[in-house]
């Protein structure tokens, strides 16, 4: 990515220089500032960010070098042999409150109402290094308050401390030169480029970017404060990339989707459509199981889905069909294709999934489903596609259909004698099948995706599922008891060590360290 | 263990035996309460008696001068909320009795309000936290006004038109209004 700077070829040498009065040795090529950060110095920064390049414009990353007449920004300066640096000298602290204080100086301290306050990169470098009342007494430079920059994106200008992160995001990661700098001094601010919006696929990336809480993002804006929200690790749903996020939310209401930084995946970023994708988990959900048409308790619905089951097995098994979605977790899958080979005895299964959709080289496939490579790998090369089931089904070759997950692409179900349907979903699916399971989404269960990179990645529970709806591993234990299994699962955590020891390919894939929700009130800024 | 029975003899002599003598004992302290109380009663002299109680709800035992009361929601010199929906009370709360469910103002120098603003005053323990914790004099607990009995949990819950409803003009100056606050000499 265009962020990223990419070390000279050829051997390089390791520079041994000093900080703070103590020796310390980096490979060169490194800036002073990343070098303070590999060896635990803080040094605070308004402009710089991993993923970006470095303009050096906020000033407030500044040591002193010795040897140089005046402070240097450390985000910009390389490491050299026999530096000697001082992050903490009196001149340093001192600069560092002048510069803060220029900062400050315009900025309007709407801390109550600003969505940012509690993660925000100004309030925690003025606590941490200034904490002084303001010596200013005049009236500040007023901008305007709410700018319409796109479809995600409101802008505030008077917050904006005019570090360029979302103009560096817009145009190294979105490769789009949506924003820009206008006018200059006090009365400088960001505004779209002449004749553009902030519509790019990746703006709002910009609102995580953003140091202070100049930009807020529509969808976000105003519903919550920082720390009422409790973050868990997770994997974007929305393709095939499998984004690494956190998932954001307050009494079991999910607010808002954010990049989880992995440099093996999406480096600092995910894209708008991603960061949307938790609205469904929130919308016309199936809550409750359904046994023709009526709610019904788990025991009754899973005794007549048996029933209906083995009655198709028990008439013919080459009539009875199971589809797969690629929507579901490893584990899902894993104890469905177990159930479907042990106890069902059918060789029809078949893996459907969301159509493909757009595509770029950043981050988006085209592939919408998160979880393909991981369902081609559990099923194997006996897996039937979704063009069978539906020339399957219009041939009359399927009398019975037990339809896991959500897929859109099925064909017509009106011929089908019995239909058991585990999804999460009210919809088309759920109306004609005799009984419906509800089946808790991603965002509500542990278990792993399999990325387009062949990547396991784990999924964390963020919130309980809705209503009565459980994990698809635990449906499928329970269908498998009623169906005469002597196996059965204690958590998603056994289903994926079977799952890594039968299948070869995901042999020494890793379950990870549990993980539970953190409340953002401890966690500090996320800039 | 064996049961010890322990066989306790009535007492001897008639005065016992009846309780009668006892009863009369004790008849006669409360009739000497009242011989000492009632004059000093009727001649307006209670506070001289030993009686403690009070004949409520006729009389009142006042509160003490810290004493909270109900919420009230302050407003602007236009009559809208002053709360800003910052949820600095319902953080700073520990009985987690407020919630509040903020909205997009149309006017720009307000930009952020409630929409939904409820405090469970079954929950709230008077601690005055959300007084202190509020920046813009939007919460105050100034009423003195004792929480009403109610009989369902419901009616407890007020909400944000209830709470204006006690609420005046603040002058404390809020941001947005006018000119920055040094300059307001």
């Amino acid at each position: 990515m265009a962020g990223d700077r990419q070390a000279p070829p050829g051997p390089r040498a390791n520079v041994k220089m000093v900080i703070d009065g103590q020796p310390h040795e980096f490979p060169a090529g490194l800036t002073i500032l990343e070098a303070c950060q590999r060896v635990g110095i803080v040094v605070p920064f308004f402009c710089w960010h991993p993923g970006l390049s470095a303009p050096a414009v906020c000033r407030q990353c500044l040591v002193e070098i010795k040897g140089f007449p005046k402070p240097i920004p450390s985000c910009y300066t390389p490491v050299a042999d026999k530096m000697e640096i001082s992050t903490n000298s009196p001149k340093v602290l001192d600069v560092r409150r002048q510069m803060l204080e220029f900062t400050l100086l315009n900025h309007p301290i709407d801390c109550p109402i600003c969505d940012k306050a509690g993660e925000c990169m100004l309030q925690k470098h003025y606590f941490d290094w200034d904490a002084r009342f303001a010596r200013n007494d005049g009236s500040k430079v007023r901008k305007a308050k709410v700018v319409d920059l796109g479809r995600h994106i409101v802008l505030d200008q008077e917050r904006c401390i005019l570090c360029t992160r979302c103009i560096r995001v817009c145009n190294e990661v979105a490769r789009q030169a949506d924003l820009v700098m206008a006018f200059r001094g006090d009365r400088q601010l960001l505004t779209v480029a002449p004749g553009r919006r902030l519509d790019n696929p990746y703006s709002l990336n910009t609102v995580d970017v953003c140091p202070v809480g100049a930009l807020t993002a529509k969808d976000f804006r105003f519903s919550m404060r920082a720390w009422e929200l409790w973050a868990t690790p997770s994997v974007c749903p929305g393709c095939a990339t499998g984004c690494n996020i956190e998932i954001h939310s307050a009494r079991d209401v999910i607010r808002r989707l954010i990049p989880r930084p992995n440099p093996a995946v999406n480096k600092y970023w995910m894209c708008d459509e991603g960061r949307l994708t938790y609205r469904r988990v929130h919308q016309d959900r199936l809550v409750a199981p359904m046994v023709a048409g009526a709610p019904a308790s788990w025991d009754a619905a899973l005794g007549e889905a048996a029933r209906l089951l083995a009655s198709a097995r028990d008439k013919s098994p080459s009539t009875l069909g199971v589809v797969l979605s690629t929507q579901m977790t490893n584990e899902d899958l894993f104890a469905f294709t177990r159930l479907a080979a042990e106890h069902l005895r059918t060789e029809r299964v078949y893996l459907a999934g969301a159509p493909e959709g757009w595509c770029d080289d950043i981050l988006v496939s085209a592939d919408k489903n998160p979880n393909t490579t991981g369902a081609k790998l559990i099923g194997g090369l006996t897996l039937r596609t979704a063009t069978d089931l539906k020339q399957d089904l219009e041939t009359g070759v399927l009398t019975a259909l037990l339809l896991v997950g959500e897929a859109d692409a099925v064909g017509s179900l009106g011929s089908l004698q019995s239909l058991v349907v585990l999804t999460s979903h009210q919809g088309a699916p759920v109306a004609a099948a005799q009984v419906a399971l509800p089946l808790a989404m991603w965002a509500e269960v542990d278990g792993s995706f399999t990325n387009r990179q062949g990547k396991v990645q784990r999924l964390h529970a963020a919130i309980t599922p809705a209503g009565q709806a459980r994990p698809g591993w635990a449906i499928a234990a329970r269908l498998g008891q009623a169906l005469g299994a002597a196996w059965r699962y204690a958590n998603a955590k056994q289903v994926f060590s079977e799952a890594c020891e039968k299948i070869m390919l995901m042999s020494g894939a890793d379950w990870g360290k549990p993980e539970i929700p953190v409340q953002l009130r401890f966690a500090n800024s996320r800039g | 263990m064996a049961t010890v029975v322990k066989i306790v003899n009535r007492p001897a002599g008639w005065k016992r035996r009846s309780y009668l003598w006892g009863t009369m004992q004790g008849l006669g302290v409360t009739f000497g309460h009242l011989m000492r109380n009632w004059p000093r009663n009727l001649l307006g002299r209670r506070a001289q008696s030993d009686i403690v109680t009070l004949a409520y709800p006729e009389e009142k035992r006042p509160y003490p001068p810290r004493n909270r009361g109900l919420h009230r929601l302050m407003k602007r010199a236009d009559g809208q909320v002053r709360c800003v929906a910052c949820m600095m009370c319902p953080t700073a709360c520990p009985a987690h009795c407020i919630s509040i469910v903020p909205e997009e103002s149309e006017d720009p120098r307000i930009e952020k309000r409630p929409r939904v603003f409820q405090i469970d005053e079954l929950r709230c323990v008077v601690c005055g936290l959300c007084v202190e914790a509020c920046p813009c004099d939007a919460i105050r607990m100034d009423t003195g006004i004792h929480a009403p009995p109610s009989t369902r949990r419901a009616d407890a819950i007020l909400d944000k038109e209830e709470l204006l409803s006690r609420g005046e003009l603040s002058v404390a100056v809020q941001a947005g209004e006018g000119l920055f606050w040094r300059e307001r000499k």
